[in-house]
């Protein structure tokens, strides 16, 4: 199977869901060549070749993320081409919406399409404003999430962020095990379709636990300004530790190693302390 | 790291410890990954023509004969106190790399059935005395607190190699680089084997300090050879090498998997691998270091699980395009990290008294004679005509029930604990 599908796959997904079909009767249609002549809920074309033969109807909506889709007969609902090549022969017809995103079409003088929209994505790069406006506001919010919580619970920041200063090593070797096991994990999940909404919920509470390393290490990073004021100086610290992930993000290869490394560090700290609610101590060895 | 004690003191004897451990114990693993594992396959099938399923058996058979060799030698060794003679145990493995060097030097001559069986039954005999007598070197030459990360080293480099060079898996190719491997190496051995130096008297000494001579989990008490505490262990590592090796007989067997991975023609890809080889090693080093064991024990069966799952899926649902490379990754992952405790955990698991027999018993049944049994298993599979896909489907349920047994067997083992009133709640 093509790996590249995945990320479509996650996109038509939700989708499907934003939608409100029915995920349970979504079929996703992977390898090999299918005539379809009967099918209710959404059907999604992977790296397969799927034709509605003449005469017949099914209902839609259809997804093409790969593979090719044929129509001789008819489709009711939309059509939603994010890759691989549409075919529609003559007497054709597709009742609904045909989008078109990405991949190749091919249509017969006789096709039938009700309606027809393309999506075009701007090359241009986006202006200093777009560009850097979604990470202002990220920042923005963890320093005041940061800010506000280590007023509430400093212990907790306190514990996260000793051990990721004290045993960089350690949280990094579970930071990464756990981000390379757990995405590969979830990506998979996604595809078995029942259980993509835990995949969702998963890679939310990942990005969640990452987002409280940094406020973890905000507050290491405010506890150097020496100030009674806790919450101003994590919120700072928090600022500090986005605006130098940003920094050295900008160096090619290393920078991102650096960037990815504090992030992992992070992640590993928060999990190996329980989330801050123990300190970790490692397994006693003889010196 | 006490290492970097050693080396901010200057202290150079210790040092030289750690330099002989990993340059025996990679070369080691480096002749039993290339040498036995693949090169006897090529020898029985390629050059003498035996069908595979007999080349299995006899593989099988080589298990079997060095577990029992293992053991045997294990006991011996303790007994006669021969596991805590450093000068006994150079002139042992002297004598076990000269019998496979010349074993080695022969191996791309055999030509006929019965010499190959001889062959074997020598090899074994030498392999498993080689394991009580290198395993046992860790007291010897590496204190308690860098056994993680020393073994870490030696699975990494020795995988790293072997994922490298030689490209080819044939019988010769092995042969010329075993035979030049093993001549400076059954040189400088038979110079130790008979001439005592003020160097080797140290660290032949350091076993009797207690940062080398008691393992990890010896603390306070030791583990008797006849407790859970020791066979709960060999019970995992069974289950371990057994998963491996039972998934992998049949995937090298796939030239869709095998040529897009470990055997790829795309240096990258390998290079690849050889790396990932390293980093798993690295990443169990430290979790074994600073983590209890179970931990680790927890994501080889994860990584295990999860690997499988990638090939039955990829199996169904692919449509014969080159795998993704997600797929060997998280196998070199899972191997790497179960490797890396092979080499520590015996070792820990031991004292000076001990060290010949766990070690023996610990790599002969878990390593060898999970290695018998999983080949067999094989064979059979392939003979009732089972796919690879349902084959590694049981490889994968296999996993999942080690996943789910290994915190049930620890809570239960913490209620017998409890109701005995050993421990404290």
């Amino acid at each position: 199977m093509n790996l590249e599908l995945i990320p479509l796959l996650i996109i038509v997904l939700l989708m499907i869901s934003a939608g409100g079909v029915d995920v349970e009767t979504t079929e996703f249609v992977i390898e090999g060549d299918h005539e379809i002549t009967e099918h209710r809920g959404a059907l999604i074309v992977g790296d397969a070749t799927v034709t509605i033969p003449d005469d017949e109807t099914i209902s839609g909506p259809v997804y093409v993320i790969g593979g090719e889709f044929q129509i001789h007969g008819e489709v009711e609902g939309d059509v939603t081409q994010l890759s691989g090549s549409l075919v529609v022969e003559d007497g054709g017809t597709i009742d609904g919406e045909l989008q078109h995103i990405g991949g190749s079409e091919e249509f017969a003088d006789e096709a039938a399409i009700a309606e027809r929209s393309t999506v075009e994505f701007a090359p241009a790069e986006p202006g200093p404003i777009a560009a850097y406006t979604p990470v202002v506001l990220t920042t923005l919010f963890l320093s005041l999430v940061g800010a506000w919580f280590s007023r509430k619970r400093p212990a907790l920041l306190e514990n996260v962020g000793t051990t990721a200063r004290d045993h960089p090593v350690i949280s990094l070797t579970v930071g990464a095990l756990l981000s390379v096991t757990f995405l590969a994990v979830f990506v998979f999940m996604a595809f078995t379709l029942v259980l993509f909404p835990v995949s969702i919920l998963g890679l939310l509470i990942g990005l969640v636990t990452i987002a409280y390393g940094i406020v973890a290490l905000g507050y290491l990073a405010g506890k150097r300004l020496d100030t009674p004021r806790v919450g101003l100086a994590t919120g700072l610290g928090v600022v500090g530790i986005m605006v130098l992930l940003q920094v050295v993000g900008a160096i090619p290869i290393l920078g991102d190693l650096i960037a990815g490394g504090l992030l992992l560090i992070g992640l590993g700290a928060v999990v190996v302390t329980y989330f801050g609610l123990q300190e970790f101590e490692p397994v006693s060895l003889p010196e | 790291m006490k290492l970097f004690d050693f080396v901010r003191e200057r202290q150079w004897i210790p040092i030289t410890g750690y330099l002989i451990y990993v340059s025996a114990l990679t070369a080691g693993y480096y002749y039993n990954l290339t040498f036995v594992q693949l090169g006897l396959t090529d020898l029985g099938t390629r050059e003498i023509g035996m069908a595979p399923e007999d080349v299995s058996i006899v593989m099988a058979v080589l298990a079997l004969l060095t577990l029992v060799a293992a053991v045997g030698s294990g006991l011996v060794m303790d007994r006669r106190g021969w596991s805590t003679d450093l000068y006994v145990k150079f002139r042992l493995l002297f004598l076990i790399i000269l019998v496979q060097l010349l074993l080695t030097i022969v191996a791309p001559f055999i030509s006929t059935v019965e010499q190959f069986v001889l062959w074997v039954v020598v090899c074994s005999a030498t392999l498993g005395l080689g394991i009580p007598v290198t395993f046992s070197f860790m007291l010897d030459f590496i204190p308690v607190r860098d056994r993680g990360y020393v073994a870490a080293v030696v699975a990494g480099l020795s995988f790293f190699v072997a994922a490298l060079y030689p490209v080819e898996w044939r019988i010769d190719e092995f042969s010329l680089v075993m035979s030049a491997m093993m001549v400076p190496a059954v040189l400088i051995l038979a110079v130790l084997s008979v001439k005592r130096f003020a160097f080797i008297d140290v660290l032949a000494g350091q076993h009797e300090r207690s940062t080398f001579g008691v393992g990890r989990f010896c603390r306070p008490t030791s583990v008797r050879t006849l407790s859970v505490a020791f066979w709960g262990p060999v019970l995992l590592m069974f289950g371990v090498f057994f998963i491996d090796s039972l998934g992998f007989l049949r995937i090298i067997e796939e030239p869709l998997y095998i040529y897009t991975s470990w055997q790829s023609p795309d240096l990258s890809v390998r290079v690849f691998i050889a790396v990932l080889h390293v980093v798993g090693a690295l990443a169990a080093g430290v979790l074994y270091t600073y983590f209890d064991r179970n931990w680790v024990f927890f994501w080889v069966f994860g990584l295990f699980a999860f690997t499988h799952l990638l090939y039955v899926f990829d199996i169904r649902f692919g449509i014969g395009e080159t795998p993704a490379l997600i797929l060997p990754m998280f196998y070199v992952l899972a191997v790497s990290f179960y490797t890396t405790l092979n080499f520590a955990l015996w070792p820990d698991l031991s004292t000076t008294e001990t060290i010949g027999t766990h070690t023996a018993l610990g790599v002969g049944i878990a390593g060898w004679l999970a290695t018998f049994m999983s080949t067999a298993l094989a064979l059979y599979s392939e003979g009732i005509g089972l796919p690879l896909g349902g084959h590694l489907a049981y490889v994968n349920a296999l996993s999942l029930l080690f996943i789910v047994a290994l915190p049930v067997l620890l809570y239960v083992h913490r209620i017998f604990e409890l109701a005995r009133g050993e421990v404290s709640s």
